[in-house]
């Protein structure tokens, strides 16, 4: 892969990197100090609340607001007249713009309508319930092989499908198609000794963040106003608000609140735009927070999916062909991200022909969000349930076989690109040696042993960091990006370390919109990588200016000035002999030497290293219930460089649970009548303490050259291969392959009883 | 008659706190510490009992025990004369942290932090158990699976925040201790948890009689009030249906209802009986259904909940309504037209509907018990999640073997109907018969007789049938044979684990 060989740490013993110090948010989160976003109160505030369709795909034939505004303490209601389309030919914002608040027809159950502001959360709900709307239903769809039939109720108009050679002359649910892949398939299945093909459907399950979506929005008169906010990415939904309000992005400054989880769901706006049309409305700040239903109904959820694989291989387990053809129900606008489907479904293996097909398909379901490694989990059940498969009928040793086909070094990836150093190969060979994988499963009914891979892409981008050197030899760096996985902790290392001075004497903050240069969203597995390679570079810029500081002060040359342990040195003895002189003494001095020192550093990072990790699981299965327990799990990642290794851990144990979670129990569950039946923890069941092991974390170490340090993102590849994972045990415990995900109790127990 | 309070008292995080006449008795705890209060560090997550954000630690000084609890399912008059801390309020003297804060920040518990403070006031209430009332003894990883398996968390996968739990106990023990000043101070002010309390306002009204003939007064005069139990339902109809609660009657201080006697031959559970104070007595007796409650909610809900208030509102799983079914437990019902008794399955008479007279309520229920530790009495609850989870199928069977013959079968469903109910045709076709696997064989088609279950969210009615099914055939097998299930548990209260 054509990277920028920035990794420059081979041999480097660091003194702070690979420690595993407090995090700085710590104390603040355990006091219950720490603000999020309904935490926030500005002064004179509403409360704004949002009605929700309760049909699934229906025209909107009229709607008065006029009882609701005459409620007291009514203060403004809004419907998409208040939201002119202000798009301009961008698909993309105009899709923003009807999912904020729906035109002319609603477009999902949970699809947003009007919304108020009160003096109360309790006038706002009652003035909710005076709206009048006026719908006529019209026929919806919400699964995904029934949205690609002939015949299928077009969502939003329907689409001329896109990537298709010729173009299709009549407009379908299908809105793109997608296809990657090299070599001959039809050659490589021929050579095969062994084909197997299968078919597999994932239902949609949501990020489930414990934080609802929450803000506080204030606009002026003029134009400037001010949204506190918990988003992944408040750069993001200063470009939206501004484009979907007409407001100048410089007068609008968003501050990201603590974010209370996200997982990708927290990477669009919702309530924001409605927040901030309520205040121009109201002449008054609004509050909105959502309740837990609505977070179900009206954001987030994954894509849907049914998927087909074919995989061929020899008898010695060389894999020789393999293909898929893969669809997502990509919600009403469409963007399931089923290319990265397509692109992640074979990436962790080498192999000489191979084709992908994705299809993005309209759906009346909610707007799909990212959810961790976004659409890999859901790709990579197929083929790794598929892989075990030939494994098994082979007679193979599931570790051996993967490593046989593993990808490496100068592989050129199902997807395009030839591979750079990566990681598959070690994951895989860590597992093979590891006791988890030797040790006889603890003896029991029903237990068995399942292995699976995984990949993921991580990103980098549009970074910008700026770090303010204090006389009392503080720190203070700020940087652009919501800190949803402990990049304050990781950023304030990396900037010790440049720095050669102590952790505690960093102060790490997000900064808000009007304080630095564009910084792209938390998504991607980006910060650490792409934040952390900006904050090194910046430290390295004041570093630069400390020793021409020094230089200064000594009256010798700049490049006869080195920095080494925290301090500006002679370089060597011809410089001159000097007393070192410390971070603190050179900024304390900096009056006198040309003023304060600051370091920066802006950057588009293209050198994100891709990861790779390979899951153990052991299950037992009641075979009576359909009940799955996970006796042991255990993770294998390549983390490039790992900054903070309990981070590193915290990230490989999350995204496992997530994808256990969504493996055995988490889904969506529309009715016949289109509206969603579980928009609630209560029927949305997510892990709790007692269904999970302790998950073993083990992390490998394969530098990312992109990175000065090498490091790589860690924490979407964890959630991808739980799934496969869970599948290969649960067939080895009950002689069961389940085709469909989640592997629940009713869903499990049917296929033990069919099989029997 | 006691003297009678009409506004609500507490102790907040260690100081007395007057509620404002004007706030509303449907107002919950949670929403009062955040919009009226201020206070943010506890947090909503989901409103309705699920999540365990809102957690905070209520203790009464007549209690041993500090109960964690959800902000977001009490109602404000119901802390009338308790002690209250929120994680505002733990800290030391000079703003120490406690060992529950600082093993979560030395164990990386904490990554986004959302959950933190729930998960924080659940480890702060086990702490003060263990410290207070069983010397200390680190607890068992399945207490603290047990303790844990309220509050959710998204991010960490729950292994550090499990190594939290088990490294708080290694820190040394503040000589400051939140709690234990609240009781000084409630004792310090005289607070009186046991006035009879009479709130009225605009907004509503809600009552907390002492007394049996008080409350009887009282629906007599009200037929139409809410009866409050722990409140961990009714909340949801405030909070989610935005249903008008006019007038809510508390069973929480009635002396009556709060009676929980164990005689010989019969146990008595009084309606306001908790969860939580029968947990033990009704696991020794029947120790798989010590089990059952340990599975039933969680430790937030089974702090609140209480056992008449789950006969009284008619759902259709229970969880308790099939346990003591099976157990041929009679209901007692109270009301201005006098007392009145029933089988307890004949208080279920449709989805939503309970033979119930204008005013009445429910008293208590009263249990057949003869022996402790019997094992006869198996109760399966079968749901997606093991824990907190709200059960597809509760199956209950309890049945008597002599000389290889069944002479009694009591079998009862949650789950399978509109209402939880005997399986009268599986038990006719037991009963008399030898106990075996093809009397067990024979018995199973009658399920289908008995029941016609419905498909929703939680399972199919195929499913649910088949399970129920498997289950006869599993209770044979497990008490014909040294075969335990998970389902069955280790029969032991895991906090009798810590007090051996």
């Amino acid at each position: 892969m054509a990277q920028d060989a920035k990794f420059e740490a081979k041999g480097r013993k660091f003194d702070v990197v690979g420690s595993r110090p407090i995090r700085p948010d710590g104390i603040d989160k355990v006091t219950g100090r720490a603000r999020f976003g309904a935490d926030m109160t500005m002064p004179g505030q509403l409360y704004g609340k949002v009605l929700r369709s309760p049909h699934p795909h229906a025209m909107i034939k009229s709607i008065d607001v006029s009882a609701a505004e005459a409620l007291p303490g009514v203060k403004a209601v809004i419907t998409s007249k208040d939201l002119p389309d202000l798009s301009g030919g961008d698909q993309g914002m105009k899709d923003n713009l009807i999912n904020t608040l729906a035109r002319d027809r609603v477009l999902y159950d949970g699809h947003a309508v009007a919304a108020v502001a009160a003096i109360s959360n309790s006038i706002a709900l009652k003035a909710l319930k005076l709206i009048k709307v006026t719908y006529e239903a019209l026929p919806h769809v919400t699964d995904v092989d029934e949205a690609m039939k002939d015949g299928a109720p077009l969502v939003n108009g329907g689409a001329i499908t896109s990537g298709m050679e010729p173009a299709p002359t009549k407009k379908s649910n299908i809105i793109a198609r997608h296809q990657f892949g090299h070599g001959d398939i039809a050659k490589g299945f021929a050579e095969a000794d062994i084909v197997v093909e299968r078919s597999f459907t994932t239902e949609a399950t949501h990020q489930g963040y414990i934080e609802p979506h929450a803000c506080v929005a204030s606009i002026n008169a003029d134009g400037f106003g001010d949204i506190w906010v918990s988003t992944q990415g408040h750069y993001n939904v200063r470009t939206t608000c501004s484009a979907l309000l007409g407001l100048d992005s410089a007068k609008l400054r968003v501050t990201a609140s603590e974010i209370g989880g996200g997982f990708g769901g927290k990477t669009v706006t919702n309530i924001e735009p409605l927040a901030l049309a309520l205040s121009r409305k109201s002449n008054r700040p609004v509050k909105m927070v959502m309740s837990r239903e609505e977070v179900f109904r009206g954001t987030g959820p994954t894509a849907s999916s049914s998927i087909w694989t074919k995989i061929g291989a020899k008898k010695d387990g060389r894999i020789t062909a393999a293909h898929s053809i893969i669809k997502f129900q990509g919600g009403p606008f469409g963007g399931s991200l089923v290319d990265m489907g397509a692109m992640a479904a074979f990436a962790c293996y080498d192999l000489p022909n191979v084709k992908t097909e994705g299809y993005d398909v309209l759906c009346n379901r909610p707007r799909l969000a990212a959810y961790r490694a976004p659409s890999a989990p859901m790709v990579t059940f197929a083929t790794e349930s598929v892989v075990q498969e030939i494994c098994d009928r082979l007679g193979l040793d599931s570790a051996s076989m993967r490593i046989m086909n593993a990808a490496k070094e100068g592989t050129k990836s199902s997807y395009g690109p030839t591979y750079g150093p990566i990681g598959i190969r070690a994951t895989l060979e860590a597992a093979k040696n590891h006791p988890h994988y030797s040790a006889p499963i603890a003896p029991g009914k029903h237990r068995g042993r399942g292995m699976a891979c995984g990949f993921w892409f991580n990103f980098g981008g549009n970074t910008s960091v700026s770090m303010g050197l204090n006389g009392d030899g503080t720190v203070a760096l700020s940087y652009g990006n919501p800190d949803i996985g402990g990049t304050r902790a990781s950023l304030s290392m990396m900037a010790a370390e440049e720095l050669g001075i102590p952790y505690e004497k960093v102060r790490c903050v997000i900064a808000d919109t009007a304080t630095l240069g564009h910084n792209d969203i938390t998504d991607g597995s980006r910060v650490t990588f792409a934040a952390g390679l900006a904050t090194i570079e910046a430290a390295r810029d004041a570093i630069k200016k400390m020793c021409a500081r020094a230089a200064k002060t000594w009256g010798i040359a700049e490049d006869a000035v080195v920095w080494e342990k925290g301090h500006a040195k002679p370089a060597g003895s011809n410089a001159g002999k000097f007393e070192p002189l410390s971070l603190k003494q050179i900024v304390a001095a900096s009056g006198n030497t040309g003023g304060p020192i600051a370091g920066h550093y802006e950057v588009f990072a293209d050198g994100a290293g891709v990861s790779f990790g390979t899951h153990i699981a052991d299950v037992e299965v009641d075979v009576e219930t359909g009940k799955v327990t996970v006796l042991r799990y255990t993770v294998f990642q390549d983390a490039g460089k790992a900054i903070h290794p309990a981070y590193v851990e915290g990230q490989y144990q999350g995204g496992a649970a997530q994808g256990i979670g969504w493996a055995l129990n988490e889904e969506y569950i529309y009715g016949k009548d289109g509206r969603l039946q579980n928009a609630g923890f209560l029927d949305y069941r997510i892990p709790v303490c007692s269904d999970l092991p302790m998950i073993e974390a083990v992390i490998l170490e394969i530098p990312n050259p992109g990175h000065p340090y090498g490091v790589r993102g860690v924490g979407e590849t964890p959630i991808v291969p739980p799934l496969g994972a869970m599948a290969n045990a649960i067939a080895a415990a009950t002689g069961v392959r389940m085709g469909s995900i989640p592997m629940s109790p009713p869903r499990l127990l049917k296929a033990i009883e069919e099989k029997a | 008659m006691a003297a009678t309070r009409d506004y609500v008292v507490f102790l907040l995080n260690g100081e007395r706190h007057e509620v404002p006449r004007s706030v509303p008795p449907t107002r919950t705890l949670l929403e009062y510490l955040r919009e009226d209060l201020g206070l943010k560090g506890t947090k909503e997550g989901c409103n309705e009992g699920d999540c365990g954000a809102c957690t905070v630690v209520v203790m009464e000084p007549e209690q041993r025990s500090t109960l964690a609890v959800n902000a977001c399912i009490l109602l404000v008059p119901m802390l009338d004369g308790k002690s209250v801390t929120t994680v505002d309020g733990l800290f030391g003297p000079s703003g120490e942290l406690h060992p529950c804060q600082q093993a979560m920040l030395e164990c990386h518990g904490s990554q986004c932090g959302f959950c933190t403070p729930g998960f924080v006031m659940s480890l702060f209430a086990m702490y003060q158990d263990v410290m207070e009332y069983h010397d200390g003894k680190p607890p068992t990883k399945k207490w603290i699976n047990t303790v844990l398996a309220g509050n959710l968390c998204r991010c960490t996968g729950y292994g550090s925040i499990v190594a939290a739990a088990e490294r708080m106990f290694a820190l040394p023990r503040p000589e400051w201790d939140v709690s234990r000043q609240a009781v000084n101070e409630f004792r310090a002010i005289g607070l009186r948890s046991k006035a009879s309390l009479a709130v009225k306002n605009a907004n509503g009204q809600f009552y907390a009689p002492l007394a049996l003939v008080e409350l009887i007064e009282l629906r007599r005069i009200q037929p139409d009030s809410i009866i409050l139990g722990g409140a961990t339902d009714v909340c949801l109809w405030a909070n989610k249906q935005l249903r008008p609660l006019p007038i809510l009657i508390s069973t929480a201080r009635v002396g009556e209802l709060q009676q929980f006697s164990h005689g010989v031959g019969r146990m008595r559970i009084g309606a306001a009986v908790t969860y939580e104070a029968a947990w033990s007595t009704l696991e020794m007796v029947w120790p798989n259904l010590g089990e059952l409650i340990r599975r039933l909610g969680s430790e937030q809900v089974r702090n609140s909940g209480t056992i008449g208030g789950n006969i009284a509102n008619g759902s259709p799983i229970g969880d308790m309504p099939p346990a003591l079914m099976a157990l041929g437990s009679t209901l007692v019902l109270n009301g201005p037209e006098g007392q009145r008794r029933m089988p307890l399955e004949e208080f279920f008479l449709a989805y939503g509907k309970q033979d119930r007279k204008p005013g009445e309520f429910v008293e208590a229920v009263e249990v057949p018990s003869h022996e402790t530790g019997d094992r006869r009495l198996r109760c399966y609850k079968i749901s997606k999640r093991f824990d907190q989870d709200i059960s597809a199928v509760l199956g209950c069977f309890y049945l008597h073997i002599d000389n290889g013959v069944v002479t009694s079968a009591r079998i009862a469903f949650g789950g399978m109907a509109g209402i939880p109910n005997r399986a009268k045709a599986v038990e006719a076709a037991l009963e008399g018969k030898p106990w075996t696997m093809a009397t067990v064989e024979a018995a199973l088609p009658k399920f289908e007789e008995d029941f016609q279950p419905l498909s929703d969210a939680r399972a199919s009615k195929e499913y649910r049938m088949l399970t129920a099914k498997n289950l006869l055939v599993r209770y044979f097998h497990e008490m014909t044979s040294d075969v335990q299930t998970r389902l069955v548990g280790d029969g032991e209260r895991i906090i009798a684990e810590v007090m051996a």
